[in-house]
């Protein structure tokens, strides 16, 4: 999908581009607050984990953790990130299913204490700690229809989670309730709820055979975001999923999980066109940003980025986007139909927050794009007055 | 009002109001802070676990080194591995007939931090002529060690972290080989009501090496969850049952002050929960 502006209208990108050069990513944090809250207002009484694999970056971090997010991390160097960001361990759980010795041990130093497990193999890992930690088990529920699948990985059968909580109990491990995965950027809200109900039976019938009373059902991420093309708003989204889990005992708290609701629409990349050749009838651009850097998601998200292009020209001809790298799959878009652009013309790509800069890499020596964050939510500084130079204060 | 949240449990916990920040650093893996509390004074956390307060610490420390220096009574050369706050060199060195006390700390940035931000606990003993201080690792010490001591205290952080080497067999071994004759090794082991399995571990791991191995008691504030276990190892079976007359002897003649020690506490601090004799018989 790409839209074709006045050059009129380009003048703040050229600007951002001019300053920091290109490729750039610009992260604006008043759209991570934007979305934090409406996805806390579609789901009120759940806590919300950022996912901060989807966007591992301090500015968002900061700003997150200033409006209150808890945190899902899943590495030790996730677990870096959020102590340089000063984030409050409290309020992390570490979802990866499988994990080293190293990864519970450097977990349990930062001061997280849930974390989450799918199999046998993985509970044992926790003799060790079993007084400090509680667990999740992970649950896999097909994930039709969506077009990330993670119910394959990871996640135990439904009729596993009995035998997996007895087998904690009689380790002497805490396992305080469930987990789910309904897949990434879900078209609807079905599997969620699908799930939920499925769970809501799991922690009855927990009870009732183990006597294991479970107090948590994470509910993880999912939610959607508009690429190329339209999808539910997160309010009509949400609002079975809601009517699915007031139908939860009481007791129960709810977290979740997004990760790409919050970092998507948080993040614009600026790429330019750094060279041009005509082969045939088509025009090949050459950006300096593509799939092996912040168009990776193209390739590992099955995400099509809505692109913005500004000419004043309205004839139009066949052209690729090409990223800078010498492979060949490094195509941005082809068989489209574009104005004639000049080499350091610049080029949008929206929702581009998610699974891009993470998962890009430096194919060539190619540097990755910069991100320029603004309207970083600033840490609430304490006041409190140095004993003297030497000191680090908070 | 800012509060500092204890990680060490998931399940319960301990939370401190934070009147002020004195020292907050981030090292190599490491979280430490020391902060102003109300109740406890000076607190410093490492790694979402309190390590010592202002306001408790002087029955850690003292159950650490009176009771197996008055339980020797000829103790002239004393070992003290980590302990970098200054707190167990402060009550070792009250005792005037010890000659030599050698401590051996990680890292040397956290003595001078201590003397600075929690000055009350070393309370001048790091300029005790008898004291020798090392920068080394405490297991690596103990083990390319050639001296003897009377007595060894173990002063670590918990199993997790940089202080799991000193909870290994191998240790207790090099430790052992470090005591002079009928010497007694002591190590901070835990809240046993909390982590039952730090009493067995160890047990079983210092078992091999001493004649005696049992453990002894504190209840200790902000280490929350019952009484503190300390483990006690030495090849002389008397030094536990010793007449409470020679205790009491050896305390007057020492001519120390003390806040939790006393005779009566030397002697009951080696009666055990029912719970934990239970734990070390069946695991045994």
């Amino acid at each position: 999908m790409i839209r074709i502006e006045p050059t009129s209208q380009a003048s703040q990108y050229q600007q951002l581009a001019k300053q920091h050069g290109t490729p750039m990513l610009l992260l604006d944090c008043d759209v991570l607050t934007q979305q934090f809250n409406s996805l806390s207002e579609a789901l009120p009484g759940a806590e919300l984990f950022y996912a901060i694999k989807a966007l591992p970056h301090p500015a968002a971090i900061q700003t997150l953790d200033e409006l209150g997010a808890n945190f899902d991390i899943a590495t030790s160097g996730e677990i870096e990130l959020l102590c340089a960001q000063k984030a409050r361990p409290r309020k992390t759980i570490h979802t990866h299913p499988i994990k080293r010795d190293k990864d519970i041990r450097d977990a349990l130093r930062f001061g997280c204490t849930t974390f989450v497990v799918d199999n046998i193999y993985e509970i044992e890992k926790f003799v060790d700690y079993r007084h400090r930690v509680g667990l999740l088990i992970r649950v896999s529920f097909p994930n039709p229809n969506t077009p990330i699948d993670l119910s394959r990985k990871f996640g135990c059968r439904e009729d596993e989670v009995c035998l997996l909580i007895n087998k904690a109990q009689s380790m002497g491990i805490h396992v305080k309730g469930l987990s789910f995965h309904a897949g990434s950027q879900c078209p609807d809200s079905h599997n969620h709820v699908h799930a939920i109900r499925q769970c809501k039976h799991l922690i009855e019938e927990v009870q009732q055979q183990t006597g294991k009373l479970l107090s948590i059902l994470d509910i993880g991420g999912g939610f959607p975001v508009q690429y190329d093309k339209p999808v539910m708003d997160i309010e009509s989204f949400c609002a079975p999923i809601r009517a699915e889990l007031y139908k939860l005992p009481e007791h129960i708290q709810v977290y979740a999980e997004p990760g790409r609701y919050l970092s998507a629409p948080a993040m614009t990349s600026i790429s330019s066109v750094m060279g041009k050749a005509k082969r045939g009838d088509t025009t090949w651009y050459y950006l300096d940003d593509g799939v092996y850097g912040s168009y990776s998601g193209q390739l590992f998200d099955h995400a099509i980025y809505p692109l913005t292009l500004f000419s004043d020209i309205t004839q139009t001809e066949c052209a690729v986007l090409a990223g800078p790298t010498c492979d060949s799959i490094d195509v941005i878009a082809e068989n489209i139909e574009i104005p004639p652009l000049n080499i350091g013309d610049i080029l949008i790509g929206h929702q581009m927050g998610a699974y891009t800069s993470a998962t890009s890499t430096e194919f060539n020596l190619f540097d990755k794009a910069r991100i320029v964050a603004i309207n970083v939510i600033e840490k609430t500084v304490s006041k409190i007055v140095p004993l003297n130079k030497n000191d680090q204060l908070l | 009002m800012k509060t500092y949240t204890e990680t060490l449990y998931d399940s319960y916990g301990q939370e401190f109001s934070v009147d002020k920040v004195y020292f907050e650093n981030k090292t190599d893996h490491q979280h430490l802070i020391i902060f102003e509390n109300a109740k406890f004074g000076r607190v410093m956390a490492l790694d979402g676990i309190i390590q010592t307060t202002e306001a408790d610490e002087f029955i850690y420390h003292e159950m650490l080194t009176h009771v197996p220096l008055f339980a020797h009574g000829n103790v002239k050369r004393v070992l003290i591995i980590g302990g970098g706050d200054g707190g167990m060199l402060r009550e070792a060195c009250k005792h005037a007939s010890i000659e030599h006390i050698t401590q051996v700390e990680i890292d040397d940035q956290v003595v001078e931090m201590c003397k600075e931000f929690l000055p009350k606990h070393s309370a001048g003993a790091y300029d005790d002529p008898r004291v020798n201080i090392v920068i080394d690792d405490g297991a690596n010490f103990v083990c390319s060690c050639t001296e003897k001591f009377d007595v060894i205290i173990s002063d670590s952080t918990d199993p997790i972290g940089p202080g799991d080497v000193l909870f290994t067999s191998d240790f207790y071994e090099n430790c052992k080989n470090c005591l002079a004759e009928d010497g007694i090794l002591v190590t901070q082991n835990g809240v046993a009501f909390m982590q039952l399995d730090e009493v067995t571990t160890t047990a079983k791991r210092l078992k091999p090496y001493f004649n005696d191995q049992s453990f002894y008691c504190a209840a200790v504030p902000t280490y929350i969850g019952g009484v503190m276990t300390f483990a006690w190892s030495t090849n002389n079976k008397t030094y536990r049952t010793l007449n409470d007359n020679v205790i009491k002897q050896r305390f007057n003649a020492a001519d120390i002050t003390c806040r939790y020690y006393n005779p009566a506490i030397h002697a009951a601090s080696f009666a055990l929960p029912q719970y934990i004799i239970n734990a070390l018989e069946s695991d045994s």
